[in-house]
């Protein structure tokens, strides 16, 4: 068996260390061990696979800037020896799985002592799991978890990956709210709810994920096409929500979370208790539950009516793991009441130019936690079994089944004029979307300790009744993937290539003139993917990913007919469209310093019939006057952008860093620019963090400023109002970790966002026309936390 | 550990026969959704007994086929009639009248008539709500001098706001007729 060379791995890792992190899982243990002089600390502990528990063989560990490492004996044991005291960053990695990075202290300031409490300094006991990576490791990924994520909480999923480079949302006033990857959205961005590919309303710009965020411990975001991995829609990226492994075998823990918000006067509360059971060896169990609860929502001036929500989610898991062999059931529930501004319902054009010419809404309201009509009431199941079994030999099967249910009502304003049917107060939509998904993957044991790669098979089979006003069929929907991929590294070098093939099959039904009509269509796609790395030092590195993914047109944009209210717009469907392929190629470099870290990344994706709406010459006419008419179409689109990121820790204790994302979106067939494509922007944030005192660790202060350009590059009439103006809005944070006891931490954070109570709008907001974004919001949070 | 595959996968058949429903059995045509599909204004000259009525008329509601009547309002110049308005959902059978609807519910509806030029019509309301406030199903109108221009039918659905100003609520009916005075 054959090694990677030290110094090779020590770039990768470095390369690695933000892309992969999210999808490690890591245990420590500090214990104890006598050493005699100044340069005999130790490292040791033993590699694990995360999911089998089983021994890693012939991983490498070793330390960042040395030129030392080891690897794994036959029993996933390493040990470092002979280390002075000071601040090591580890790293372990081996062709196949994540790498993974943590930072050490094995500083003592009494090194002279030679007792045994000064020696359990020199000695650190790390233990790690290991988790096969799924994701290209060419892709840019980046994740937000930690402290970062715990500054989200409250938030919505959008609203929580907002922060990263390249992601914005897509809005419904403030309380609606979707993740946006490179200017893509909706069924163009793939969710992976905990392994499995979320399965809602997604065409609809309105939708928002039914994903409590609390269930997550990492959100990652797959910058992108990631279609040979995940199949159809991953055309913009993939994001990744994804709980923390299950307690197996450890005592009981948990926590508490609370945030309470000024804006909205918003209450969240959100538990956790988890841990294993005495005598049953190999279980472990989780059950989390969140609730939430926000009034109506306030502009720098006024109210917006009805913009309460109402949140109850909660989720239960359990797992079992014997040797090489686990399983894992999940379930959880979303339920979510939004209420959705009233001022927003348009019944024509001239209600709509009406309140663009006011400038603010002509409703106003006063605070209120009630939530009226028009709303939406949303519930979503989702229940998992997962189980895998690892061979002896290095080889791994794993078999995910998950079904889920979501159901969407949506109330419109007006209730029927017929008191009979208004007093039934039913919604006059009814969504009810059921997904059965199984996938079965089989990783091969990595030969010659230099290429691993996996195989698999996902199926969907997917069903939509529709009740109420027509907006889309009832349709019946099978899809079938089956993709190859493998990861060779080298020296320098990781290189990776994959192949998919996906077909889909879609049965449609739906009423013409009260005749029942069936409609039947066929997608199939091949996708790929290339990808390279390559480490030029330690600290600096590169890659390099092309990737194509498709996505089959919807039925949203197969069959609508009709006005959507919101949009003031008369939207038309075609049966004749055909999927839409995206081949994106993506590049960046990364820098990680001890004082400075930098990734640059550029992409260029081209999308091949690409489906929008494309205004038509002549309006149509209804009976709530003429609308402007748009036809779904396909053209050829490029999307092609910069992501930057940096931070400086100019003086000690203080981080400079900033985040720029800039994007250009072109119709090429017409030679026009696409509409709804977010706007540049930079975020920039000072951060001081001061020393521990007492109990308090971890304690910072930051401010930060977002700035937002106009979005400039929009055809001439191409809208009612020209997109809003640029701004600029600032936040300050505060937050600390108080240690109580040895088992019991509180986590506490404050922030106020929008600090000066700017009125700003931004282009990605349905309501830009009407009203004003969120005013400013206080919002302070405390995590309590016992156990592990 | 087979006995737990068997297990599983007998769990896994289980979910997915429970998942094979047609979504086509379940397509049936909504009836509790309300449309306004047709419009009539009913022009009677006053002191005779002629009426003249002009439709805008789409049975199968927005979308699918165009609207099958959308009429020019032709009326003689300086003339008085008695407007009055019937609301029809033809995609219904047998159809429904709205008009009634619309007359039960009279303090949550607004009917604004607004002539361009403004001096082809004058009109005024004939019918008040339980709160002294318009209506507009029937009124008069007064033909000015002749010309042509338009004469647009908003009909506002303003539950729990209507204050007796256009500007509350949204339109439930917004038509341009054409309006041809000789």
């Amino acid at each position: 068996m054959s090694f990677l060379h030290v110094s090779s791995i020590n770039t990768i890792c470095n390369l690695f260390n933000k892309l992969v992190i999210s999808l490690l899982m890591i245990v420590f243990s500090v214990s104890a061990f006598g050493q005699n002089n100044n340069c005999a600390c130790f490292v040791k502990g033993i590699v694990r696979d995360r999911h089998s528990n089983q021994p890693v063989i012939g991983a490498t560990v070793l330390i960042i800037g040395q030129n030392s490492g080891v690897f794994t004996d036959e029993k996933g044991r390493y040990e470092l020896r002979n280390l002075c005291p000071g601040t090591y960053t580890l790293e372990c990695r081996i062709v196949g799985y994540n790498s993974f990075r943590q930072t050490l202290d094995l500083t003592s300031g009494h090194i002279e002592d030679f007792s045994l409490q000064e020696q359990e300094i020199h000695l650190k006991d790390v233990e790690i799991t290991a988790h096969r990576s799924e994701v290209p490791s060419s892709q840019p990924l980046n994740t937000i978890s930690g402290n970062e994520l715990e500054n989200t909480r409250g938030r919505s999923l959008a609203e929580s990956l907002k922060g990263l480079p390249g992601v914005t949302s897509l809005q419904t006033g403030s309380s609606i709210s979707k993740p946006v990857i490179h200017g893509l959205h909706s069924n163009r961005v793939l969710i992976m709810n905990n392994g499995v590919r979320q399965e809602g309303q997604q065409w609809g710009s309105e939708h928002a994920p039914e994903i409590d965020p609390f269930v997550a411990t990492r959100l990652s975001v797959v910058k992108g096409a990631a279609g040979v991995r995940y199949g159809s829609d991953a055309i913009g990226g993939v994001i990744l929500v994804e709980p923390e492994e299950l307690p197996f075998n450890k005592p009981l823990s948990g926590e508490l979370n609370t945030v309470g918000f000024s804006n909205g006067r918003q209450g969240v509360l959100s538990g956790t208790v988890q841990g294993g059971i005495k005598i049953l060896k190999g279980f472990g169990w989780r059950a989390q539950g969140t609730v939430k609860k926000s009034g109506n929502i306030r502009t720098p001036d006024y109210y917006l009516d009805n913009t309460g929500t109402n949140e109850k989610n909660f989720s239960l898991a359990a797992g079992y793991r014997n040797k090489g062999f686990g399983i894992d059931l999940f379930y959880s529930r979303f339920d979510t009441e939004i209420g959705i501004f009233s001022g927003s319902h348009i019944g024509s054009v001239t209600d709509l130019l009406n309140v663009i010419k006011n400038g603010e809404p002509f409703i106003k309201s006063g605070f209120s936690y009630d939530i009226a009509r028009p709303s939406q009431n949303v519930t979503h199941d989702l229940i998992k079994a997962e189980t895998h079994y690892h061979f002896q030999d290095g080889n791994k099967l794993q078999w995910t089944a998950a079904r889920q249910i979501n159901n969407r009502n949506e109330f419109d304003l007006h209730r029927s004029r017929n008191d009979s049917i208004a007093a039934l107060n039913h919604p006059e939509l009814t969504f009810k979307l059921s997904t059965l998904t199984n996938d079965v993957v089989w990783d091969h044991k990595p030969i010659a300790g230099k290429l691993a790669g996996q195989v698999g098979v996902s199926a969907l089979y997917q069903y939509n009744l529709m009740s109420g006003r027509p907006l889309i069929p009832n349709f019946n929907q099978f899809n079938i993937g089956v993709f190859w991929m493998e990861r060779y590294v080298k020296n320098s070098w990781e290189l990776e290539a994959g192949v998919r093939y996906d077909y889909r099959k879609l049965k449609t039904y739906r009423i013409v003139s009260k005749e029942k009509l069936s409609d039947h269509f066929e997608f199939k796609n091949f996708s790929g993917t290339l990808g390279a790395t390559k480490n030029f030092s330690e600290r600096l590195s590169a890659r390099l990913n092309a990737g194509t993914a498709w996505r089959a047109p919807n039925v949203s944009e197969l069959f609508s007919d009709g006005v959507h209210h919101g949009a003031a717009a008369y939207e038309k469907g075609d049966a004749s469209l055909q999927p839409e392929i995206a081949l994106n190629t993506i590049g960046s470099v990364k820098y990680a310093g001890e004082r400075l870290t930098f990734e640059v990344g550029g992409y260029y994706n081209f999308i091949s019939d690409y489906i929008y709406l494309k205004p038509q010459p002549e309006p149509i006419l209804t009976i709530r006057g003429a609308f402007p008419y748009f036809k779904y179409t396909q053209t050829d689109a490029t999307f092609k952008g910069v992501d930057v990121s940096a931070s400086w820790k100019f003086i000690k204790s203080t981080t400079f860093s900033s985040k720029l994302s800039y994007l250009q979106a072109y119709d090429r067939r017409n030679d026009s620019y696409l509409v709804m494509i977010p706007a540049n922007r930079i975020d920039n944030q000072l951060k001081y963090e001061l020393p521990d005192y007492g109990n308090w660790h971890q304690t910072y202060i930051s401010a930060g400023n977002l700035f937002v350009a106009r979005q400039k590059r929009v055809s001439p009439g191409s809208d009612f109002a020209p997109p809003p103006k640029a701004y600029s809005i600032w936040t300050i944070q505060a937050g600390s970790s108080i240690r109580l006891s040895e088992k019991h931490q509180l986590e506490t954070g404050i922030t106020v966002q929008n600090l000066l109570n700017t009125a700003y709008r931004d282009y990605l907001n349905r309501f830009r026309y009407y009203a004003d974004e969120m005013g400013r919001n206080i919002s302070i949070r405390f995590k309590y936390s016992f156990g592990a | 550990m087979n006995k737990k595959l068997t297990l599983a996968m007998i769990f896994f058949a289980a979910v997915t026969f429970t998942q094979c429903k047609d979504a086509g059995d379940d397509v049936e045509p909504d009836d509790e959704n309300e449309l306004i599909t047709t419009v009539t204004l009913k022009f009677a000259e006053k002191g005779t007994t002629t009426v003249n009525s002009f439709s805008y008329k789409d049975t199968d509601g927005d979308g699918g086929n165009a609207p099958a009547q959308f009429d020019t309002i032709s009326l003689k110049p300086n003339t008085a009639y008695t407007l009055t308005v019937e609301m029809l959902d033809e995609s219904k059978t047998p159809a429904e009248d709205v008009t009634e609807e619309i007359e039960e519910k009279s303090d949550e509806h607004l009917l604004i008539y607004t002539p361009a030029p403004a001096s082809l019509l004058s009109y005024t309301y004939g019918d008040k709500d339980a709160n002294n406030f318009n209506i507009g199903l029937t009124g008069e109108a007064l033909t000015g001098a002749a010309g042509t221009g338009k004469l647009k039918v908003q009909l506002r659905h303003q539950p729990g706001t209507k204050d007796g100003s256009a500007t509350s609520g949204s339109d439930d009916v917004n038509l341009d007729f054409a309006l041809v005075i000789k």
